[in-house]
């Protein structure tokens, strides 16, 4: 998960970011599923959906880092093989018998059902594999092995080859690689001296204490209202604070003692990914996107204006 | 059974030989046009709208995508003269968004090496 902030730029650019990072980043997927054995009690295409679903991790050959699939593979649409080649798409087994693996699992458990996870997922690509744990103790805390599929008792068998293509989340949503993508609006908190001059330090605590982000603060020395330093990041809602003012007024009309309002120009993203890219990773490519995509709108451009 | 392929809101249809961007000029109003934008929705057309304002060339510039389930933006440009035709403004306008992007691509490459530098996150990686 990152979080960064874009200055000097319109709203239509951090949108369009936005838009791009959700939508038009293209990410690995499992597309394709054969069926050799499955007898549990989940239906083929469940499976198939949830298989799906399941976030693709791939590693460039030199990193350790979440990468962008764009460059190493192909969309398959644009592949000259016929159904799946190395190029264009990663191929994952999964064979889990029930009665095959009982006798690895310890005795006090050899009657619960088992559940199959991604972790079973076998891929013939060594950079490609599915998203895990994000550190040690993660793993440790958790109960499950990895993502799980499905759940399997005595004489089930699951056995299925799938085939992973990369895609853009327009055609589906299992391609998107992002969980949340948001920007809000940087605050512009301004206080007016004057008017908190005619407050008692009473008033004073009393607008402190009513927001409930805890964007102002009362500094000990002077007893002046200040901006808190972490007010940029915490401000989102500032009700309370307008309610408390107008009850403190002495006329309708006088000014505010704050001010909060947004400022047009400066945006704080919060994006965070599903696993299968780096957050980083998916701004630099959402960038690389939209770069792309001026560049053809360009070139069809100029064709216009020799015509 | 009746949706259309998926795929199709991005790719151009090459079977019905589709093009990209198309233009009309106004036959009513002098020196303006509307530009057809296939295979595009708001992502683009809103920035391309946005950065056209800021050209004082321009008199109006207006977008809509007609019908959220056909991918396509119409596009209004009037410029002020007849001498800068609104194909101009808009490939000049595209222009600077490109390059805009380039910087963004760049400072924000700077932004997250001195990020990293001064966290010293040693283990980006992940745990199997």
């Amino acid at each position: 998960e990152i979080k960064f902030i874009l200055t000097e730029t319109d709203t239509s650019v951090a949108n369009a970011l936005r838009r791009i990072m959700i939508a038009e980043v293209p990410t690995l997927a499992i597309d394709l599923v054969e069926f050799t054995e499955n007898t549990s009690v989940l239906n083929d295409e469940y499976i198939a959906h949830r298989l799906g679903l399941i976030p693709i991790r791939y590693c460039a050959p030199d990193s350790l880092r979440g990468g962008d699939c764009h460059g190493a593979f192909l969309p398959h649409r644009e592949c000259v093989c016929y159904e799946k080649c190395p190029r264009c798409s990663v191929e994952f087994d999964l064979d889990v018998n029930f009665d095959r693996i009982v006798n690895d699992r310890p005795e006090n458990e050899r009657d619960l059902p088992f559940t199959i996870t991604s972790a079973d997922l076998k891929s013939n690509n060594e950079f490609v594999s599915p998203a895990h744990f994000l550190n040690p103790e993660e793993q440790n805390e958790s109960h499950d092995t990895g993502i799980s599929i499905v759940k399997i008792g005595p004489g089930q068998h699951l056995k299925l080859k799938a085939i992973a293509r990369m895609g853009i989340a327009k055609e589906h949503a299992k391609w998107s690689p992002v969980a949340v993508s948001t920007y809000r609006f940087d605050p512009i908190i301004t206080i007016n001296e004057e008017a908190c001059a005619t407050l008692t330090h009473e008033q004073k605590q009393q607008l402190v204490d009513v927001c409930p982000d805890r964007i102002l603060e009362l500094d000990e020395a002077s007893g002046k209202l200040m901006v808190a330093r972490d007010a940029w990041e915490t401000a989102t809602y500032t009700e309370d604070l307008r309610v408390t003012q107008t009850m403190m007024k002495k006329r309708e009309e006088d000014d505010d003692f704050v001010t909060v309002e947004h400022n047009d120009d400066k945006f704080i993203f919060s994006v965070e990914g599903t696993g299968a890219m780096d957050a980083e990773e998916i701004l630099m490519s959402s960038l690389r996107v939209l770069k792309e995509r001026l560049n053809y709108l360009l070139n069809s451009v100029e064709t216009l204006k020799d015509m | 059974m009746n949706a259309p392929e998926r795929a199709l809101s991005f790719l151009l249809d090459e079977d019905n030989a589709e093009e990209k961007i198309t233009y009309a000029a106004d036959t009513k109003v002098s020196n303006a046009g509307t530009f057809t934008i296939n295979k595009e929705d708001h992502t683009v057309a809103n920035l391309v709208r946005m950065q056209l304002l800021l050209n004082p060339q321009v008199r109006f510039v207006g977008y809509i995508t007609p019908h959220p389930l056909v991918h396509k933006v119409d596009m209004k440009i009037q410029t002020f003269s007849s001498i800068i035709a609104p194909v101009e403004v808009l490939s000049t306008a595209i222009e600077d968004l490109s390059g805009e992007t380039d910087r963004l691509i760049t400072e924000t490459t700077d932004a997250i090496a001195k990020w990293k530098k001064e966290n010293q996150s040693g283990g980006m990686g992940q745990f199997q």
